[in-house]
């Protein structure tokens, strides 16, 4: 067959949209997703631009005019204990906020995975040695073991993250096992070591594609709690340092403001609250997306 | 393209002589996990020695209920599952002496039951079909045509169905794939495991036919596993009956349906339903199910089901017998003049 | 279309056990799916039918609309259901309950997900007879006894302890025939029962219920896709394609005269006496979709004989002799 008679044979083709598009068109259809999504897109764009969007400067303080309610002049959503303006310094936070929430995940996700793939793809004594040692991990408490990681390391940005993504390694494996286990046993990896193919090919073509998605989806379900973990490790003093604004940090800062100006002093937990229920709702809207009815 | 390889692969594999296909002694029992601490002494005997050949070109039926090793059969002729012990020769090469297990995959080649479950979903059909090709060496432009050609060779324009995922074909179109993978690597033996069994009838009757045509172009070799016994007869040369992880029966289609030796062939055709209303099956020919292969009865491994059963069967085990039929051999002490069971000289051979 | 024959039929017998006219099954969705596409069907106590098709035929969907077990909200059940003279469709609340496991039982293709896994088989058995009978826990664990040795699995008073994952495929499907039989329904429905088990475990569980349909006088329905299999069990077969019975009539007459091109397609395709080599009649294609099933005839596409004016209009169900009948223009 000549190339330019088999150019033409393929462009004749008639190609079924892929997964991923088909994943797409349903999750598009899908209203509380998009609200979701609609919603943690225009916090990452306003951490993003937090200096162009931010009305004033976040670290500016001033006496006179601590603890103003909100609606005051100048200062929307009222002034924090120093006279700061919570407008700005809640548009600056999500940048820690999202970056303490988001990176140990992500982090967690690919090393996680790679564990996880690996001991259930080749199984055997890898799998019980890799899967047993990260049992170890699961024994403790997920708060627990973030608090004593980042104790044992000391506050700082880089040691919250840290220690959060050794915290969501365990259970991301733990899915990433059980999920490739399932996938080994089916037929069509069978077909493919028949055919010859490698261990790592067959990972690589058949085994990752169809197990990337429930890990991916059970991976954003883990973002709220990461974010909230990261928010109470700032809470107690073991994230970020003042004076840097982050949700967290914040909540601790104006606790004692509770009683004069509670509202205000709720914000941060608002701001944790709404962006930890988006990222739920938007896993829980690429779950349903993903569900490939056969 | 892919004709003419097979075309080719067909009078080198004639050239050796005797059979294509030999399987000395084969034997697999998985071991059960018990208690917490390694592996415990139980193990399924899930093929338990057994040898047979197959001659190029023929179509050798291995029948048999569940838990009888058919699948374990087939598993462990593509060296999907590591036999224990046990010689596989394929025209006269020995597997792991002067023949890779990945030689070895490239003249046989399996087709699955499930067809579903076979095709990977995130995989398009021509995908699917050039992965085996591709990865043993084939340019990715010369794969594809290859997949498209095979398409059409078993009725599926490429056009329409190349660019298609599984889940939007109907179960005989993506049975109909898998074979079509299957022959990518121009195989000389296709196994085809319960490969019809969950298709409707009328597709199932398609899938037969397009079977048999690509054998007689292809000069194909089919080890046809069924449960169902009129395929089977309408498929098979030769059929080998498996209970229990061993060889009950083998022999010619013709032979073995109508002079069946082993009782328990006898049972599984006079399970088999009538078809004529006035003639309904009234007693049924055995009672109970199939014993678990963990713990397979001594001797005769048929014997606690079987109306026949002599003191010997429970002891000794039968070895297979000629009959009189050529090839035709069955394990059953009722055959061997002098084995020691009170209905062995009635059935001597004059 | 079909009066004639319902009113020869009436008057022929007083009242069947089971009277269908004209019943069609929707699901509801954005793409309707016509399950069932105006069946009519009468049987009568003591009588066996077997409705024959390939999967998405409607058969097992005819059985769960029998049993009121489909979705309420999603399906709509058109015609008219009468079973032992009880408007099947207008029952509801206390009087269905009845209906479901008292008068009309049902057993299926796989008992591991019919039969409670945390439960032992008696108490399964004898909260059947508690509640659709009202009698004491010993009196049902009784009853549940009597059934076990009946169905003969091998000894009951440990069986009646067994939990379902601890018996073999053949004495589970025994096991559920008990606890449907146990509260003497006057229909049993049949999904399939076989299909899962070993040929020589199958022969014996046609055998015991037909064995137990004779002695307890029930009507049955019993659902196949195996030729063979409708032969040892029923004394009717209706063969069903895309929602309808295309074909109905004695087992007898069905095997030796088949009318309607796809009853011959599916003999010919069971390879009973199929000699080997030779070409098979397979019938071409595959079954329409149900949620776009065409105007005429829907197996028109697929036939060998097909003619132009069989893609008109749906073929009526023509007579021929007291239970027969075929919805084709050529038989």
């Amino acid at each position: 067959m000549s190339a330019a008679a088999s150019i033409a044979a393929m462009a004749a083709i008639e190609k079924s949209p892929g997964y991923w598009s088909g994943v797409l068109t349903r999750l598009r259809r899908d209203p509380v997703a998009m609200v979701a999504l609609a919603v943690v897109l225009a916090l990452i764009l306003m951490a993003i631009f937090a200096p162009w969007v931010a009305p004033n400067d976040p670290y500016r303080s001033s006496m006179i005019r601590r603890l103003r309610p909100i609606g005051t002049p100048g200062f929307p959503l009222g002034t924090d204990e120093l006279g700061r303006d919570m407008l700005s310094r809640l548009i600056y936070g999500a940048r820690l906020s999202l970056l303490m929430g988001v990176m140990p995940v992500i982090i967690a996700f690919f090393v996680g995975s790679a564990i996880g793939i690996t001991a259930g793809f080749v199984g055997g004594r890898v799998n019980t040695v890799l899967m047993r040692t990260i049992d170890v991990f699961f024994a403790f408490p997920s708060v627990l073991l973030a608090i004593a990681l980042s104790g044992a390391l000391g506050a700082g940005i880089f040691n919250g993250l840290l220690s959060l993504t050794v915290v969501f390694i365990p259970p991301i494996a733990r899915i990433a096992e059980s999920v490739t286990t399932g996938v080994r046993k089916i037929e069509y990896v069978e077909a493919a070591r028949a055919s010859g193919a490698s261990g790592f090919t067959i990972v690589r073509v058949h085994v990752l594609g169809n197990v990337i998605g429930p890990i991916f989806v059970y991976a954003t379900s883990l973002i709220s709690v990461s974010l909230i973990l990261a928010s109470g490790l700032s809470f107690l003093g073991l994230g970020v340092k003042p004076p840097e604004p982050e949700w967290g940090l914040m909540l601790n800062t104006l606790r004692n403001a509770i009683y004069v100006q509670p509202w205000v002093a709720a914000l941060p937990g608002v701001m944790i609250f709404i962006t930890s229920v988006s990222f739920n709702l938007l896993s829980d809207g690429l779950r349903s997306a993903m569900d490939l009815k056969a | 393209m892919s004709a003419a390889q097979g075309m080719s692969a067909a009078p080198g594999g004639s050239l050796a002589a005797g059979p294509l296909l030999s399987v000395h002694g084969l034997t697999k029992h998985f071991p059960i996990r018990s208690g917490l601490l390694g592996r415990g002494s139980v193990v399924v005997r899930a093929v338990d020695g057994i040898s047979f050949d197959v001659t190029e070109g023929e179509t050798l039926g291995i029948v048999g209920e569940s838990g009888c090793g058919k699948s374990t059969t087939a598993r462990l002729l593509v060296d999907l599952i590591t036999p224990d012990s046990g010689e596989i020769r394929l025209a006269n090469r020995r597997l792991g002496a002067d023949m890779t297990v990945r030689d070895l995959r490239r003249d046989v080649q399996m087709v699955f039951q499930d067809s579903y479950a076979s095709l990977n979903p995130r995989l398009t059909m021509e995908d699917a079909i050039a992965f085996g090709p591709m990865i043993n060496g084939m340019a990715e432009r010369q794969a594809t045509n290859l997949a498209h050609d095979l398409l059409s060779r078993v009725g599926l324009e490429p056009r329409r169905f190349a660019g298609r995922y599984p889940h939007e074909l109907s179960g005989g179109q993506r049975q109909r794939v898998n074979i079509a993978r299957a022959l990518a690597f121009s195989p000389k033996v296709v196994i085809l495991d319960e490969a019809v069994s969950a298709l409707d009838k009328s597709v199932e009757a398609q899938v037969l036919n397009l079977l048999s045509d690509l054998k007689s172009e292809l000069g194909l070799t089919y080890i046809f596993i069924s449960h169902d016994l009129n395929v089977v007869r309408y498929m098979s040369d030769r059929v080998m009956v498996m209970y229990l992880g061993e060889v009950a029966e083998i022999g010619p289609v013709d032979s073995l349906y109508s002079n069946p030796a082993h009782p328990y062939t006898r049972a599984l055709l006079a399970a088999m339903p009538s078809m004529d209303p006035d003639r309904r099956t009234e007693e049924a020919p055995l009672s109970g199910d199939p014993p678990n292969p963990i713990n397979p009865p001594s001797g005769c491994r048929f014997h606690t089901r079987c109306a026949h059963a002599a003191p010997v069967c429970s002891s000794a085990i039968p070895n297979l017998s000629r009959l009189r039929a050529e090839r035709h051999l069955a394990g059953c002490h009722m055959l061997v003049p002098g084995s020691g069971h009170p209905e062995a000289a009635a059935e001597a051979r004059p | 279309m079909s009066t004639a024959m319902s009113t020869m039929m009436s008057t022929a017998m007083s009242e069947p056990l089971v009277d269908m006219r004209d019943v069609t099954v929707r699901f509801g969705g954005a793409r309707p799916v016509h399950a069932v596409n105006g069946i009519d069907l009468r049987l009568n106590a003591g009588e066996t039918l077997s409705i024959l098709g390939e999967s998405g035929s409607g058969k097992s969907v005819t059985l769960k609309t029998l049993l009121r077990i489909l979705p309420e909200q999603r399906t709509a059940i058109g015609g008219t259901i009468r079973i032992a003279g009880v408007d099947v469709t207008a029952l509801s609340g206390r009087a269905l309950a009845d209906h479901r496991g008292g008068v009309v039982s049902m057993i299926f293709q796989d008992p591991m997900l019919a039969l409670d896994p945390v439960y032992t088989i008696g108490e399964q058995i004898a909260e059947t007879v508690v509640r659709h009978e009202g009698v004491s826990r010993a009196e049902g664990m009784a009853r549940a006894l009597e059934m076990l040795t009946r169905v003969r699995i091998p000894s009951p008073e440990r069986r009646l302890k067994s939990y379902p994952h601890e018996m073999s495929g053949g004495m589970r499907q025994r096991a559920m025939i008990a606890l449907a039989l146990v509260c003497r329904p006057k229909l049993l429905l049949a999904d399939e029962p076989t299909t899962a088990l070993d040929a020589t475990v199958q022969i014996q569980i046609l055998l015991l219920l037909r064995e137990l349909q004779r002695e307890f006088g029930m009507g049955m329905i019993f659902v196949t896709h195996d030729i063979g299999v409708a032969v040892e069990i029923s004394d009717r077969v209706a063969v069903m394609y895309a929602g309808q019975f295309v074909e109905t009539g004695a087992v007898r007459d069905i095997i030796r005269d088949p009318k309607h091109p796809y009853t011959r397609g599916l003999l010919a395709a069971n390879l009973h006496g199929a000699h080997k080599g030779a070409r098979l009649d397979a019938i071409p294609g595959a079954p329409p979709a149900l949620d776009a099933l065409p105007d005429g005839c829907p197996f028109a596409p697929r036939c060998p004989i097909a003619e132009a004016q069989c893609s008109e209009g749906l073929p009526p169900a023509r007579v021929f002799g007291p239970q027969r009948q075929v919805r084709c223009l050529k038989a």
